[in-house]
């Protein structure tokens, strides 16, 4: 994890993944750490993020998954949040064909709303499902839609001296946010003297979100596949059912896979003429008014 | 969309946030817990704060809501707040929806066709107060017939218009507070106060009997989570459901449904005769003694705790022992063990464990409630008669029956159709204009139960309402003040404003003597009033504007959140009983031995039967959530947990369609098998199940909104991306009732059932239930 | 074990599907097409040359229908036009590349084919080698896209570019053989293509075939013997959720029947290559479809 210390603070190169900043001096790297021991599962985080941004219903930028272990009567419950790890590598960057997402040098992974083109590209790359495409429709219409969006770590309350939104509302105190390049921070001591772990630590991304106290089974990803109760496969399905529109391919299990994928191609030509009139509006709005 | 100007094109596409946010570096060091808002894109754009206190549930959070152009955006707890200190549960986080719910209610609304046909016409305000005050002033000669339903506000505001009118007639479909009748009036009797607050943050061991302290209790919860860490302190909960809590505890014991008294007699017990109590603390402080207790206590031996509760005998002798000496330790107890037949004998032998410890208001024990005694506007009408608290779910029996004449119905804060037992058994007696003849609703929401009303008066939301609580939620005490700056959404009126123009029109020259309790002019103005009356605000009401809340004790350290002052961690006052002894008539603790009894009801479970237990949810608050988005779809279906060893046994696999039987009739709903459950006990959870609201709640966006609606409220995000179509089943309609012979109070957690898989024709989600058996059994227990 | 389920998780959606597919099949059989056309004037096989302006009007077709889909798939469709604004070009993003070839290519094809028809060899011949790279090139790209995603473990391999190649090449020829026939029939005997020349596609296409079954194979043992994500990216994803179009449409209907075909006598009737060559087209399809969709499936429910 991270870089060693002797690494000096690289110009970031155009066009190019930017270096990665954990750890080297004279730079500051924003993470978080969560601490699984302290998490009650109240979800304060959540709802707190979605009001922040009036983020729209079926989105996450962040979520907290539950798992029920043990058998009966050794019971046990494991809440983990999850949310963007913004990656010292991020492979979202590295893959976003306009440079729409980009690294902050203070360590945020960032979206340019008004540069993304809504390829979903960055989607596809991202190995957490910490991004999603803004659905045409939104409480708050001025604000961007159809172009991908994702967890800010609150730039715009860090920024103003504020800690994100997520960390003000964790009830636990689960959630710790601050420079780990800064020795005398609280995550830089936390992880430096607790264990931490990462999510998918193989795939190279260096996340910057540490847990404390994880569990591997909820950490794990065939596994939140192989062991959903019914009301969670019943659940997926009607999010799969009634979350459509643009061009996703998803799959209502236990329905035929082709006439899946026909639904999933009128479901594509359904976007075509919202977008046109986006579109024409668009050109309206710049040649007239 | 059509008006998107340029500027906000702009905007939308994200060109103003890439300007700000691109080149300068965070520059903040530390980073501060809040206090401040600001908009995601346009940070330059400052939003007003106001103080909220968070009145959604009982423990009253001190918060702030962030308005930008007359429109609330956010709203959060208050970070130098001694109670909340800066959180708030996913419920007060998303309150402030409720205020631009799409289907909410803004104008009065008179009924037109039959009742209960969903159709409404908009009236102006005048001739709403009119009609009500006819309706009032011709059932003047029988004040009685005035009855009011008050829900759960908590300044009394429906009480004073009853008294005002002559009228004792008032019921509770619950009662504010915390932890209801049973809970309240133990603890009354026992250590003189009706609450003991653990001290979670110092405690080094915690015994928890029934409460969900990390979905129902959060305030409690966070203090929990430091002490679980900072404080290494152990968690035994005793549920008959892997509630959040359990799953999180240290251990969970799964007991059989209302013996958790036994088991705490029986560690008493335990702890006793190994010599582990605090004999100097029963000696002095208690009307008791360590051989008196011995003797008293010998019939609850751990064996037949054992044997009625299934937990192993070792282990309630070893929890004991471990409670013993793990000193302090406290212990907390809730609707789990108080809202049943033996809730009140429960709630004493759990608090048992505390005394014969010396738990009691010590560092890390069960201490006495501080907290402010919020006063009302003076003068204020006497109370006519007691308060009938006790017969509240009887209400519609006693109408049916012609016992209880009622000419004029109001309804505030509550949702009996929904959220009391036998709730069609309401939803039949309001459908009937003979028994009720009019209904008056004050209500922001279209419920369950305002869809019987003639008459619909909006009411403001949480947010937009000025309000003064104190709970004692905290080891200092504290006063917080909701004093909102935006305007009530359209007409909605403050029911303390409408009640005033009630009283005014009922007693326009003040010959009746009701207009002088009605002195105020505004809702601020009855929260001034109130403060004035607050025993040590009287003259504070302006420095409650300063921070929300008075008094400051100290900063809140943002690291490990405890109240520093002058750069030292404040300790509370402890052992405050020494001074002045407790506010029993003894001025010692009494205690007396319950004789305790296992729910007859529950001897002889056949196999298909089981105890069910409804329970709440960390993301709803019975009703009041009802509606809010990101509530709804976090928690908009409840299937039935049921065992996966005796489901299996049973013949039932984990999503299959069942038949859920009581006494009064069956629903139909989808089984949820998992290990986190008693195997004598099935669990549904509450909120969900709606058949009003709007269309989150009943998870049918495609519907055309109601015709009540405004458009200045439209959300596209609803009108497109509710993607969830379940949306549970209510447990009430079927929950026959049961008032606990000692206090009156619903015995919720008592009920049996019946599980069997569904029958051909079952679809999900039926309810089938015979009100004629609902009145049976409310026959049998009236003797 | 002890049991253990998830109880709650916020649900994901699977960011490319159908279009992404179908672009995916067109580019490739859009690049085999024009491998067919080059043969005359680029590889210098003379009985090809008939072929040529066929061969690559449908490759130019194809790829025209691209840019459509493409841009309709977008969020924001207007701001395609971001993907060529230097500015933004960002040279890590393999679609980036991929904007830059779909770009290129049909513009090759075209002026590849205007001197194909001025019978300009020489230049035709410079274009051609162009073109063809390019064609190369822009369905290789296609494979890029979909392995450089670590997290998406069935894509993540390096035979993807090739498995794409192949498939592209035995696509193409398939479509080719069957628009070549259904000319046939319609046009008087005297136009007609040579059928010989069917026949001789379809033995390139049989080594096509033998070299895909042998990648599926490369990839099967590595998936199988690959880390817990690639097993169930095997078990779960392409023989249960898309056991259709990885094992019926691609393997079986694709490779498997007009394999036996290829080396069975039937081979040498018209109708045999006519129906081993239909095959081989749609049966492509079927990768397409779980290569794109599949790769993204498991992960939507973590
Ligand atoms: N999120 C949320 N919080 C709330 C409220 C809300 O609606 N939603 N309402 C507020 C109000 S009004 C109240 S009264 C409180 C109630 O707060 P709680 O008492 O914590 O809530 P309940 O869910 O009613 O019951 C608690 C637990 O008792 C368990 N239980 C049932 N039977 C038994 C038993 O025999 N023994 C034991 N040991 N446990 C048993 C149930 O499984 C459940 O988990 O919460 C307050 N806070
Ligand atoms: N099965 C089962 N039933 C239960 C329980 C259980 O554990 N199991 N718990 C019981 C308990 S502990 C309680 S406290 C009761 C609660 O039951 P009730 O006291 O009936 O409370 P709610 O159902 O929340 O209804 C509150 C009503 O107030 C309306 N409202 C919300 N905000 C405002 C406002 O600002 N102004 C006005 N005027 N109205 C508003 C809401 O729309 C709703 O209709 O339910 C009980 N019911
Ligand atoms: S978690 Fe995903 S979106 Fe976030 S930085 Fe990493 S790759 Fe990008
Ligand atoms: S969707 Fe937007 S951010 Fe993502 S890769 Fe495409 S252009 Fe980049
Ligand atoms: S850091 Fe901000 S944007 Fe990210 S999950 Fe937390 S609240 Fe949401
Ligand atoms: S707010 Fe904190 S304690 Fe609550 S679920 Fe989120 S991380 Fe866990
Ligand atoms: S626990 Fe939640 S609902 Fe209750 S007062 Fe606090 S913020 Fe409000
Ligand atoms: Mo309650």
């Amino acid at each position: 994890m991270g870089n060693p210390e002797s690494q000096s603070k690289e110009p970031r190169s155009f066009g190019l993944q930017t270096p990665g900043t954990k750890g080297v001096r004279g730079t500051k790297r924003y993470a978080m750490v969560i601490d699984l021991r302290k998490c009650i599962g109240c979800m304060s985080c959540s709802v707190a993020c979605k009001t922040e941004y009036g983020l729209p219903l079926g989105i996450w930028r962040t979520w907290v998954k539950v798992v029920d272990k043990g058998s009966y009567p050794t019971t046990k419950r494991v809440f983990m949040p999850r949310l963007c790890n913004h990656c010292d590598y991020p492979v979202c960057v590295r893959n976003c064909p306009t440079q729409a997402t980009y690294k902050h040098e203070d360590g945020f992974v960032l979206q340019r709303y008004n540069r993304c083109i809504g390829c979903r590209t960055c989607m596809v790359a991202c190995p957490y499902n910490a991004r999603h495409l803004l659905p045409e429709k939104r409480t708050d219409g001025n604000l961007p839609r159809m172009v991908v969006d994702k967890c800010t770590f609150c730039i715009h309350r860090v920024k103003k001296g504020l800690v994100p939104s997520c960390v003000q509302a964790c009830v636990g105190g689960a959630r710790i946010f601050g420079d780990i390049n800064d020795p005398q921070s609280e995550v830089a001591r936390l992880v430096a003297t607790e264990t931490v772990t990462v999510l998918k630590p193989e795939l190279g991304t260096s996340p910057s979100v540490f847990y404390i106290g994880g569990d591997w089974e909820i950490m794990d990803e065939p596994h939140s596949y192989t062991n959903r109760t019914h009301q969670v496969r019943e659940e997926f399905n009607d999010f799969k059912r009634n979350h459509k529109g643009d061009a996703f391919a998803d799959i209502v299990e236990g329905e035929p896979l082709m006439s899946e994928v026909a639904n999933n191609w009128y479901g594509y030509l359904k976007t075509i003429p919202h977008k046109a009139k986006e579109t024409l509006n668009a050109f309206k709005i710049f040649l007239f008014d | 969309m059509a008006e998107i100007r340029r500027r906000e094109f702009l905007l939308a596409s994200g060109t103003a946030l890439a300007a700000t946010a691109l080149p300068d570096p965070a520059e903040a060091m530390e980073l501060e817990l809040g206090g401040k808002g600001f908009h995601q894109l346009r940070t330059f754009h400052p939003r007003v704060r106001s103080h909220f206190a968070c009145t959604l549930c009982p423990y009253y959070d001190g918060g702030f809501t962030y308005a930008e152009n007359g429109r609330i955006q956010k709203a959060e707890g208050n970070h130098e707040h001694v109670a909340s200190r800066g959180k708030f549960c996913a419920k007060g986080l998303a309150s402030f929806l409720g205020a631009y719910d799409p289907d909410r209610i803004v104008t009065p609304l008179k009924r037109v066709g039959p009742r209960g046909s969903g159709s409404w016409r908009e009236i102006t305000w005048e001739a709403a107060i009119a009609e009500v005050a006819a309706k009032v002033a011709e059932a003047l000669g029988d004040p009685d017939a005035i009855v009011v339903n008050e829900g759960s506000s908590q300044d009394g505001v429906m009480s004073r218009f009853a008294n005002s009118l002559g009228s004792g007639s008032i019921y509770r479909s619950c009662a504010p507070g915390l932890g209801g009748v049973a809970k309240q009036e133990a603890l009354r009797r026992m250590v003189g106060v009706p609450f003991l607050l653990p001290d979670l943050e110092r405690a080094k061991y915690v015994l928890n009997f029934g409460c969900n302290i990390m979905e129902t209790a959060l305030p409690l919860a966070q203090r929990l989570t430091d002490g679980m860490v900072n404080n290494r302190l152990k968690l035994v909960t005793f549920d008959v459901r892997m509630s959040n809590t359990a799953g999180r505890s240290h251990e969970w014991i799964p007991v059989f449904p209302g013996t958790d008294g036994f088991i705490a007699l029986a560690m008493c017990q335990h702890i006793l005769s190994k010599g582990l109590a605090d004999k100097n603390f029963i000696e002095t402080w208690t009307n008791t003694t360590v051989e008196k207790l011995l003797t008293d206590l010998a019939p609850y031996t751990p064996k037949k705790a054992s044997e009625v509760s299934g937990v192993p005998e070792k282990t309630i002798k070893r929890l004991a022992v471990e409670f013993a000496k793990n000193h302090p330790a406290t212990v907390y107890s809730m609707n789990g063990v108080t809202r049943r037949e033996n809730g009140m004998d429960t709630e004493q032998a759990c608090t048992l464990l505390a005394v014969i410890t010396g738990n009691i208001d010590n560092e890390g024990g069960c201490c006495l409630p501080r907290q402010f005694q919020v006063g009302v506007p003076q003068p204020a009408p006497k109370p006519i008669g007691e308060q009938k608290v006790q017969l509240n779910h009887a209400l519609p029996f006693q109408i049916q029956a012609k016992s209880r004449p009622v000419k004029v119905l109001f309804n505030h804060m509550s949702n009996p159709v929904y959220s009391a037992p036998a709730a069609s058994m309401w939803r039949e007696v309001l459908k009937d204009e003979t028994l009720v003849p009019f209904i008056v609703d004050f209500t922001p929401f279209m419920s369950e139960t305002s869809e019987w009303a003639d008459l619909i008066l909006p009411d403001v939301v949480a947010v937009e309402r000025h309000d003064l609580v104190s709970a004692p939620t905290s080891l200092w005490p504290w006063i917080s003040i909701s004093a909102p700056t935006v305007k009530p959404m359209m007409q909605a009126q403050d029911v303390r404003e409408t009640l005033k123009k009630i009283i005014d029109a009922v007693d326009a020259d003040g010959q009746k003597g009701m207009k002088a309790f009605w002195s105020f002019t505004s809702a601020k103005q009855w929260v001034e009033q109130a403060c004035a009356a607050t025993p040590g605000m009287e003259k504070n009401y302006k420095k409650l504007l300063t921070k929300g809340f008075w008094p400051e004790h100290g900063k809140i350290d943002s690291a490990d959140r405890a109240v520093v002052k002058g750069g030292e961690p404040l300790t509370p006052e402890y052992h405050t009983y020494r001074q002045s002894g407790f506010a029993t008539p003894s001025g010692k603790i009494e205690v007396t031995i319950p004789q305790l009894q296992k729910n007859p009801k529950h001897d002889k479970l056949t196999n298909g039967q089981f105890v069910l237990a409804t329970y709440k949810v960390a993301y709803h608050v019975l009703s009041m959530t009802s509606n809010l988005k990101y509530l709804a779809e976090i928690h908009h279906s409840n299937p039935l947990w049921i065992n996966k060893q005796k489901a299996i046994a049973m013949g039932i696999r984990d999503g299959d369609l069942v038949r859920v039987t009581t006494t009064a009739g069956y629903l139909v709903t989808r089984a949820w098998l998992t290990n986190g459950i008693h195997p004598q006990v099935v669990g549904i959870s509450t909120s969900v199940g709606r058949s009003s609201y709007g269309r989150v709640a009943k998870a049918d966006p495609l519907t055309k909104p109601p015709a009540y609606a405004h458009a200045q409220l439209e959300d596209a995000d609803i009108d497109d991306n509710v993607w969830w179509r379940d949306k549970g089943v209510n447990p009430n309609e079927i929950m026959p009732l049961a008032a606990a012979s000692q206090h009156g109070e619903q015995a919720w957690n008592d009920t049996v059932v019946t599980v069997s898989l569904a029958e051909a024709g079952d679809v999900y989600g039926t309810i089938h239930v015979d009100n004629a058996k609902h009145v049976a059994i409310f026959k049998q227990l009236m003797g | 074990m002890e049991e253990s389920v998830v109880t709650f998780n916020a649900f994901h959606h699977v960011a490319w599907g159908t279009t992404i597919s179908v672009y995916f099949w067109l580019v490739g059989a859009s690049a085999g097409s024009f491998v067919i056309s080059s043969f005359g004037w680029v590889f210098g096989i003379k009985r090809y040359k008939p072929l040529t302006m066929t061969a690559s009007v449908t490759a130019i077709i194809m790829l025209l229908i691209v840019p459509f889909l493409l841009t309709w798939d977008l969020g924001k469709p207007m701001r395609f036009i971001y993907l060529l604004i230097p500015g933004y070009w960002h040279s890590t993003g393999p679609m980036a590349w991929g904007t830059m070839l779909i770009c290129l290519y049909p513009m090759s094809m075209i002026v590849y084919s205007y001197f194909v028809i001025q019978h300009n060899q020489t230049f035709a011949r410079v274009f051609g080698i162009v073109a063809i790279v390019l064609a190369l090139s822009t369905h290789w790209y296609t494979g890029v896209v979909m392995e450089l995603n670590p997290g998406r473990f069935l894509n993540h391999t390096a035979l993807a570019p090739l498995l794409f190649l192949t498939g592209a090449f035995i696509s193409g020829i398939g479509l080719m053989n069957v628009i070549v026939t259904i000319r046939n029939l319609l046009v008087p005997a005297v136009k007609r293509y040579d059928w010989a020349l069917i026949h001789e596609m379809s033995q390139f296409m049989m080594y096509g075939i033998v070299f895909d079954i042998f990648l599926l194979f490369l990839d099967f043992m590595q998936t199988t013997y690959g880390n817990q994500n690639e097993v169930m990216g095997h078990t779960v994803v392409l023989m249960q959720v898309f056991r259709f179009p990885y094992l019926w449409l691609e393997l079986v209907i694709g490779l498997i029947i007009p394999l036996i075909i290829l080396v069975t006598p039937l081979k040498r009737s018209l109708m045999g290559a006519f129906v081993a060559s239909l095959l081989v087209a749609i049966g492509v399809y079927g990768m397409r479809v779980w290569w794109v969709m599949g790769g993204q499936y498991l992960q939507s429910f973590y």
